[in-house]
């Protein structure tokens, strides 16, 4: 049990020694001890014996059965005491702890059955030997020789593990019972105490091995840990990593689906759009003529959707009379790259006529080839209320203006006829006062007075009527006259359609802005082309054709010119044109161009009128340009509305 | 005698028309007065002695035809000579057919209207 048992010397060791050359009961003399005289109890010996086992156990377990063997020898007064364990397999005895002669044999070994131990554990008894090498001649090495030799078994948790001997080597040495006594305390004092220190030591290794794997499992665990840490960082890292990734997928793929989403609602809003606004839209291609259309388009031409477009195929829906106005389009967007805006009708095939309205935009790709890409406005209906409303409009306009004048006429003759009436009775009185016998002379005298003070109202009638329609002073802002123009050109379309008149425009692109009542400038140019269709209405025999035209003039003047095709003017007339009352027409008033020349001249200006070489006139005016004045607001696209020009004025 | 000359009473808002009036009715020998409203001459003393009323169509508050209406109502049957600025051709026959005596467009002549004072005034 002890690692010193298992260390060698030089002992010889004959495993094949015979065992029993002479019977147990020849050598055991173990009942003469009870015989034998007893000698006295040594309790003091015994006592000391027990506290230095006692203290050996406290101090140094692990020589415990030294102390033991050493205590036995002392006590016993043997030549030699010791203690025999069995081995771990129980085959053979080791001494453990040896004292005395025999000291010098500590840890020699024997098979089980080649000493007295064997019987010893064998009966389970004390036994007292003389000469045992009889019995076990393989202990015959031991010298000197045991003449008696004293045994107990020796137990541990109950079992029997080894022997504790006493050995005499001399004759005169006789163990009694007292010897056995003791060797019995002691024994059992040393079970206890082997007990305690096998405790001890199983507790002291358990608690060894117990630290070893604390320790290994710390490690372990440690290790462990080290590598649950790690591998957790990896994992978390890989988890917060996949869980950016998933999260990233997932607002991907939200991302993605909304952004279908709004794909399939904007297409969904566009066609609906395009439906409802009867808009569809085209791409063009100029160099192969690859033309796409979307599906509104196709409705509105009436072809089969997904039909090859072709510009063939378009053209045998346009309108006859519109088929220049195609060409002229065509034409242009396979020149210069550019924005354009047209017009035109479509014959569809059960006679009746589409307007559509056509805005393209006009870009290169990278290659430089053409591309168009644009919408197309089914204005149809728009035209057609548009036509129906104008018609309405013209008419409650030409009403409106027959009854204003009408009005107007008759209030300007009630406030004349007021103080004519009263020049006329003055006149009437003044004569027959004269006449009278005799005459009234200081009442003639006064009726004349009346009659030149109401001379004067009359006057200041007219002064009040001019004054009325220039009253307001002209306010001063930047007006761009290009635009200025286009929109009472716009405004008055509908009268030109009735009166079926063409009109054409030259702006000047680089026209400065004016400063001046845009309103009333407006108000101008409403007169001047009102005029020049009226001077039209009887003309029958040539085209009723009004050019306006802006341009810079000399002096930083700009110029607007309204140039018809009607009946002219007699040219000594021309200077009483711009005269109060004075008119060609047959329901004139000779208001008009009074006023208009006031507001000219009022924006420093003048206006001025001149016959043409060919039938009709040409009405100018000029204007400072602003001080400064930056080149007429915005680019001007070239935009053609030939709709306008000559489709619809040429109905 | 003056007190014997018939009352030819004017009503017009003009001021001309009031001041120039009256004189040339004198010089035909009527006696004369002149007012600016219809309800000035009514709330006059001159109502019943006016022999002949020159009238104005259009003025501000009571009109030549209300006053004649008025008239009617008080059983004034004064003779009316209407007289207007506003050349309307169909307001004389219109004006006739109510009763009126003559009608005349202002500016009028002098024998113009001396005609129709001797038309609404036969006895004199």
């Amino acid at each position: 049990m002890t690692e010193s048992g298992r260390s060698r010397n030089d002992i010889p060791f004959d495993g094949s020694t015979p065992i029993g050359a002479v019977p147990l009961e020849s050598i055991l003399c173990t009942e003469e001890l009870r015989n034998r005289p007893s000698r006295l109890p040594e309790y003091e010996n015994e006592n000391r014996a027990l506290v230095a086992l006692a203290s050996a156990l406290a101090d140094s377990p692990r020589t415990v059965l030294q102390t033991l063997a050493d205590k036995v020898f002392e006590v016993l007064h043997a030549d030699s005491a010791g203690l025999s364990l069995l081995t771990k397999d129980e085959k053979r005895f080791y001494w453990a702890a040896v004292a005395g002669a025999w000291q010098p044999h500590i840890g020699a070994e024997a098979p089980r059955n080649f000493g007295p131990c064997g019987d010893v554990l064998d009966h389970n008894i004390p036994m007292l030997f003389n000469h045992w090498e009889r019995r076990y001649p393989y202990l015959s090495w031991a010298m000197p020789l045991a003449d008696e030799g004293l045994l107990v078994p020796f137990y541990v948790n109950g079992k029997a593990v080894g022997t504790i001997w006493a050995v005499a080597h001399d004759k005169r040495r006789k163990f009694d019972a007292e010897d056995l006594r003791l060797l019995e305390r002691m024994s059992r004092f040393a079970s206890a105490a082997y007990q305690v220190v096998g405790s001890i030591e199983n507790l002291r290794l358990e608690i060894a091995a117990r630290e070893k794997a604390e320790t290994a499992v710390r490690e372990l665990a440690n290790g462990l840990e080290t590598q649950v840490r790690v591998r957790t960082g990896e994992l978390e890292r890989s988890t917060r990593d996949l869980f950016d990734t998933n999260r990233a997928l997932e607002t991907e793929i939200a991302e993605r689906k909304r952004a279908e989403q709004e794909l399939r609602r904007s297409e969904a809003f566009l066609a609906e759009g395009q439906h409802l606004s009867r808009t569809g839209s085209f791409s063009w291609r100029v160099a192969t003529d690859e033309i796409t259309w979307s599906e509104q388009l196709y409705r509105i031409f009436e072809f089969d959707i997904g039909v090859r477009v072709t510009l063939e195929l378009i053209g045998r829906r346009v309108h006859p009379e519109d088929i220049p106005l195609l060409n002229d389009m065509i034409e242009r967007a396979r020149g210069a790259v550019s924005d354009f805006e047209y017009e035109h009708r479509l014959l569809m095939p059960d006679h009746s006529v589409k307007y559509l309205h056509l805005i393209a935009h006009g870009s290169r790709d990278r290659d430089g080839r053409q591309e168009y890409i644009g919408a197309v406005q089914d204005v149809t209906q728009r035209r057609l209320s548009e036509e129906a409303l104008s018609k309405a409009r013209s008419e409650l306009a030409h009403v409106a203006r027959v009854t204003s004048l009408g009005v107007l006429t008759a209030s300007i003759a009630h406030e004349v006829n007021q103080p004519l009436s009263g020049i006329i009775t003055n006149a009437s009185t003044c004569l027959r006062m004269l006449a009278a016998d005799p005459p009234n002379v200081d009442g003639a005298r006064e009726t004349a007075h009346r009659t030149i003070r109401d001379g004067n109202r009359a006057s200041q009638v007219i002064t009040r009527l001019r004054a009325l329609f220039c009253k307001k002073e002209a306010t001063a802002e930047s007006v761009d006259l290009n635009e200025a123009t286009r929109e009472v050109i716009a405004l008055s379309l509908s009268e030109r359609q009735r009166n079926q008149i063409i009109l054409r425009s030259e702006f000047a692109d680089d026209l400065p802005v004016v400063a001046g009542d845009r309103v009333q400038l407006q108000q101008v140019i409403l007169n001047l082309l009102r005029n020049a269709s009226d001077a039209m209405s009887a003309v029958v025999d040539h085209p009723r054709l009004v050019l306006v035209k802006t341009e810079r003039d000399e002096d930083d003047h700009v110029r607007l010119t309204v140039q018809d095709s009607g009946v002219g003017f007699d040219p000594h007339a021309a200077d009483r044109l711009f005269e109060a009352f004075y008119t060609t027409k047959d329901h004139g008033m000779g208001i008009g161009l009074c006023v208009s020349r006031s507001i000219i001249e009022s924006h420093h200006g003048r206006l001025w009128a001149a016959p043409n070489d060919g039938p009709g006139a040409t009405f100018s005016f000029a204007i400072p340009s602003a001080p400064g004045g930056l080149t007429g607001v915005g680019t001007h696209r070239d935009i053609r509305t030939p709709a306008v020009t000559d489709a619809a004025e040429n109905l | 005698m003056i007190g014997t000359y018939a009352l030819v009473s004017v009503v017009d808002d003009d001021e001309s028309v009031r001041e120039s009036l009256p004189d040339l009715l004198m010089e035909f020998g009527f006696a004369a007065r002149a007012f600016s409203s219809a309800e000035e001459f009514l709330a006059s003393d001159c109502v019943g002695q006016t022999r002949c009323l020159i009238l104005d169509i259009a003025m501000p508050g009571k009109t030549g035809p209300d006053l004649q209406r008025e008239l009617k109502l008080r059983r004034q049957d004064i003779p009316i000579v209407f007289i207007t600025a506003h050349r309307d051709e169909t307001v004389r026959p219109r004006m006739l057919e109510q009763g009126a005596v003559e009608c005349l467009f202002k500016p009028f002549s002098d024998t113009a209207l001396l005609k129709a004072l001797n038309a609404a005034l036969p006895a004199s």
